[in-house]
């Protein structure tokens, strides 16, 4: 619980903006600009709060087709109708890797420093899996079948205190993701759950689910109690209540937006699935409620077939993916000084594409980090190529940075939150010292 | 959570609770009056007549099913079905609008068959074990427009055709339907091309384009033909062993090279039925588990024939389905002890279905106190059975594809091949309980379309008697096994609040508003 404190003092402090050197570190970019002392502007978010934005890519995204590395000089070879060069399209980063074209509205973050994109990630147990590796990733512990908390849950959990902001987390999708399920609650908000009809709904079933504590105890409806009653459901539907009140009001606050409108700020998002839930995000981060951690998945990254090159089924999905995050960052705006988007995957796929313009199951991947205090404009982890002698079992990407590592070192430089020894089973991580 | 005073775990589940519990786990839910009659002609009556293969008898099911124009359709006759009504080249937008309509009617249709299924057929140990056969081999629709020919036909004559005979048989007939092999990619799954096939590629590609860079682009696509793993692999994974149990992944490249050649008949004049290709087969022997596999000398499937008979008989395959079995029909985290039993029945029995339920259903841990409404519905069960104890009237169940998308479980549109979850954990998040009172509000409201809850059933109960009496028995009704203190306090006050307000209170009025309440409970959400 030591971390506890720490990390509620940092937070007071930069709130107060108290000019100390410990404290620069947890000043976002956009305000280092002004002179440690000061307070910081209103205009940079309501509050000031720090948020994770975690979305995961489900189905093992080719982490090889969106930072391509078109100069190695095995790639082509592994993959001689799905390789693409410059002349195609692709957009240079460095002398090796390239974005693919589809990720082209992702560029402009990358040239202005806050998009980090790590090759050679993932996980180094050797599942090709899609469910246990999915498990494992959120759960932050690989091969354990016993831990149950995600991650983010682990980390709300230790976090908490008295007076935590009471929506903390949430998820805009019908389940919550492994990352966030655990003993700190958490909403899911189903893309359409904000409409104003289920507000009566609310006080209805308020007479369930809602707190009325001892109504259970003792005398005459205590031996009317049933059995095997699911505490757990009770739990939920009063949750749902609390939370999804308090979400009405702040996404009834904001103004609202069709798709493909035009925000304030200048971002349009596309239409699509992941485009609502993206919004309904930048909405409550936006209203400065002190939400730290929003998660949200995009599902079908499993390119058996018909994966393609600069056209096919995964250009097709990333072009939606990539506008709609450039979308969400420059909806946020400043805010996304005070924000680290997080995108990962459960595995990459084989370096070598199958017989049917596919890749299959395979080891690392890639993974983004975005936001306005990453040392973005940079490829990270280490690149060991594309020779089959380097590769993992002679047909995969090796992982050369544990996932666990780049959580470790977005909870603790972005929140200022060291995790203690339990935090991760099994595993000492290590800062990666060039991400922040 | 509990109070002192929950029921102690010792304490039997009395008859009624039983018959309650029976209807919970074998049935989707109880229709007024069933458990009523069963509590009559007794548990063991019902069972001998649930658990054996006999059609349906509703009558006015079948009138129903017989409405649907594609559910009867061979792969062929339904691919045939939906390439006659492509939209021609020059069609106008409303031609094409139509045209597609005609071609997801196939999907339309399987989807609303099972949903009509669930709640309309008294072959309800049928339809419950169906459920869960089909999210075992689970295929989707989502997989893209060549699947929407093959499903119905998977789902009829691979799902439930089979459901009450051995899982070798259920398994074999899953490896050769083409909605499998297409889900999961086998049939495109092959041998690289010879030079001889190169050459003849080449040549043809020629002669059609005349251009020689065309013809060695023809090539070299053809060059990068070859193994795909998926469906070895969830073989092994999701139909069989159990994940990493027993198996590495030089058994899934093993299984997925004998299996190569497990295709089907595509194209515009093929059968479309399933077909083993030879010359798309990599000839060899394969260890597969321990076990030199032989090629099949008389260039048959005889090869995979021989993996998927290993894998029937393994005691990896008897233990996972065991397991399964035993966490669907009894409690989420499975009794070791009981898995084990039900494990032996299966090698005892090679793989018989209803053997394996019999074991279940007859062990004490079935009916005890501590797995009496312990599970939580998924939100296919939660929506079957609220229309199963409503007695709803159903025009159309096409109003319901919306809820059971927003809840996350549409019919046959699991992307995800491990099919959808049965544990609480998958489902029991806050946010799906605000999708769940919304059903249960518009159930009773009217709004769903096609769907409706009958004067005829609110009357069924007496209201010449004290309120309290009548709520007792609408509560009855929705929840046979009797709702908890928190939710019999919140009626009352529902009720009361209404009485004092009203002059003339008339209780059918009142009514839908409870039954609304009740579907919403957190009783009704367990099962």
């Amino acid at each position: 619980m030591k971390n506890k404190n720490k990390f509620e003092t940092s937070r007071r402090r930069f709130l107060q903006g108290v000019g100390a050197a410990t404290v620069a570190s947890q000043v976002p970019a956009f305000a280092r600009t002004f002179e440690v002392g000061q307070a910081v502007p209103a205009a940079i978010g309501a509050n000031g709060e720090k948020s994770i934005v975690c979305i995961f890519l489900r189905g093992a995204a080719d982490g090889l087709n969106m930072i391509v590395p078109y100069g190695d000089s095995s790639y082509e070879g592994h993959r001689p109708t799905l390789a693409m060069d410059l002349d195609d399209g692709l957009i240079r980063l460095d002398s090796t890797f390239a974005l693919h074209p589809a990720l082209a509205p992702l560029e402009s973050l990358y040239k202005s420093k806050r998009f980090a994109p790590i090759v050679c990630a993932g996980s180094t147990h050797g599942t090709r899996s899609h469910f246990d590796a999915q498990d494992w990733m959120e759960f932050a512990a690989p091969g354990n079948r016993t831990m149950r908390e995600g991650w983010l849950n682990r980390y709300l959990m230790a976090t908490k205190t008295e007076s935590s902001a009471t929506f903390r987390a949430v998820a805009i999708q019908e389940l919550l993701p492994r990352s966030l399920r655990g003993t700190f609650p958490v909403l899911a908000v189903p893309g359409n759950a904000t409409k104003k009809k289920s507000n009566k709904n609310l006080d209805i079933f308020e007479r369930f689910y809602g707190d009325s504590g001892g109504m259970l105890e003792g005398g005459e409806m205590a031996n009317m109690q049933p059995d095997n009653d699911a505490a757990g459901v009770v739990e939920s539907g009063r949750m749902t209540i609390e939370t999804l009140r308090r979400f009405q009001e702040i996404v009834g606050k904001a103004p609202t937006k069709r798709s493909g409108d035009v925000t304030v700020s200048g971002s349009a998002y596309p239409s699509s699935r992941f485009s609502t839930g993206l919004q309904q995000i930048a909405k409550v981060l936006k209203a400065g409620e002190g939400l730290e951690v929003a998660g949200i998945d995009y599902n079908g990254w499993d390119d058996h077939t018909g994966e393609g090159g600069v056209e096919g089924k995964m250009a097709t999905r990333m072009t939606d993916f990539a506008q709609c995050l450039a979308a969400f960052c420059s909806d946020l705006g400043p805010e996304l000084d005070n924000t680290t988007i997080m995108v990962m995957t459960e595995f990459g796929r084989t370096v070598r594409e199958n017989g049917n313009t596919g890749t299959d199951h395979g080891h690392g991947s890639a993974m983004f980090v975005i936001g306005g205090d990453v040392k973005g404009g940079k490829i990270h982890g280490d690149w060991t190529g594309l020779a089959k002698k380097d590769l993992y079992q002679g047909r995969d990407v090796p992982v050369t940075t544990d996932f666990r590592n780049v959580y470790y070192s977005v909870l603790k430089n972005h929140f200022g939150y060291k995790t203690p020894q339990e935090f991760f089973p099994d595993f000492r991580p290590q800062e990666m010292r060039s991400l922040y | 959570m509990k109070s002192p005073t929950t029921k102690s775990k010792l304490e039997p589940l009395s008859q009624r609770e039983k018959v309650s519990h029976l209807f919970s786990r074998l049935a989707f839910g109880a229709r007024p009056g069933d458990v009523d009659k069963v509590l009559k002609t007794g548990i063991d009556a019902w069972l001998n007549e649930q658990l054996q293969v006999k059609p349906s008898v509703n009558p006015d099911l079948k009138e129903r099913i017989a409405e649907f124009e594609t559910l009867d359709l061979s792969v062929a006759e339904c691919s045939e079905f939906i390439s006659s009504n492509n939209a021609g080249r020059d069609a106008t937008e409303e031609e094409r609008k139509a045209s597609r309509r005609l071609q997801r009617l196939p999907m339309g249709e399987l989807m609303q068959a099972v949903a009509l299924r669930a709640v309309l057929s008294e072959r309800q140990a049928s339809e419950v074990m169906i459920d869960f056969w089909r999210n075992h081999f689970n295929v989707s629709f989502t997989k893209g427009r060549q699947i929407f020919s093959q499903i119905n036909d998977y789902d009829r004559e691979v799902i439930r055709d089979n459901v009450w005979k051995d899982f070798p048989t259920m398994l074999s007939d899953a490896a050769t339907h083409p909605a499998m092999l297409n889900y999961l990619d086998n049939h495109l799954s092959r041998r690289p091309p010879s030079k001889q096939e190169l050459q003849a590629i080449e040549r043809r590609a020629k002669r059609k384009t005349g251009s020689k860079t065309q013809a060695a682009e023809a090539v070299s696509l053809a060059t990068q033909r070859g193994l795909n793993e998926n469906y070895a692999r969830e073989l092994l994974e999701l139909h069989t062993l159990g994940v990493d149990n027993y198996y590495s992944q030089n058994d899934v490249i093993a299984v997925a090279n004998v299996l190569t050649g497990w295709t089907f008949d595509g194209g515009r004049s093929g059968s479309h039925e399933y077909k083993f290709d030879s010359k798309m087969h990599v000839e060899g022997n394969f260890r597969v588990l321990g076990k030199n596999i032989r090629e099949d000398e008389t260039g048959d499937n005889g090869q995979g024939r021989e993996v998927l008979e290993i894998l029937g008989k393994h005691k990896g395959t008897s233990e996972f389905i065991a397991m399964k079995m035993v966490r669907y029909l009894v409690a989420d985290v499975p009794d070791e002890k009981l898995v084990m039993k039900v494990a032996k029945v299966y090698r005892k029995t090679d793989g018989d279905i209803t053997a394996m339920v019999r074991e279940i259903i007859g062990s004490e841990l079935f009916f005890a106190r501590e797995n009496y409404r312990n599970k939580f519905k998924t939100p296919f069960e939660f929506i079957i059975s609220a229309l199963r104890v409503t007695a709803a009237e159903i025009t159309s169940l096409r109003g319901l594809e919306n809820y059971l998308k927003d809840m996350g479980q549409p019919i046959y549109h699991c992307d995800d091949p491990t099919g959808y979850y049965d544990v609480a954990e998958a489902w029991l998040d806050p946010g799906v309980m605000a999708l769940r009172w919304q059903f249960a509000t518009d159930l009773v409201g009217g709004k769903i379309r096609g769907v409706k809850v009958s004067d005829a059933f609110y009357q069924q109960v007496p209201t010449d008697s004290s309120p309290r009496l009548w709520q007792h028995h609408l509560t009855k009704m929705v929840i046979p096994g009797g709702a908890g203190g928190r939710t019999r306090a919140a009626l009352t006050t529902v009720t009361s609040e209404y009485l004092e307000k009203t002059k003339t209170p008339d209780f059918y009025k009142a009514a839908p508003t409870l039954v609304g309440m009740l579907l919403g409970s957190p009783e009704f959400q367990q099962q």
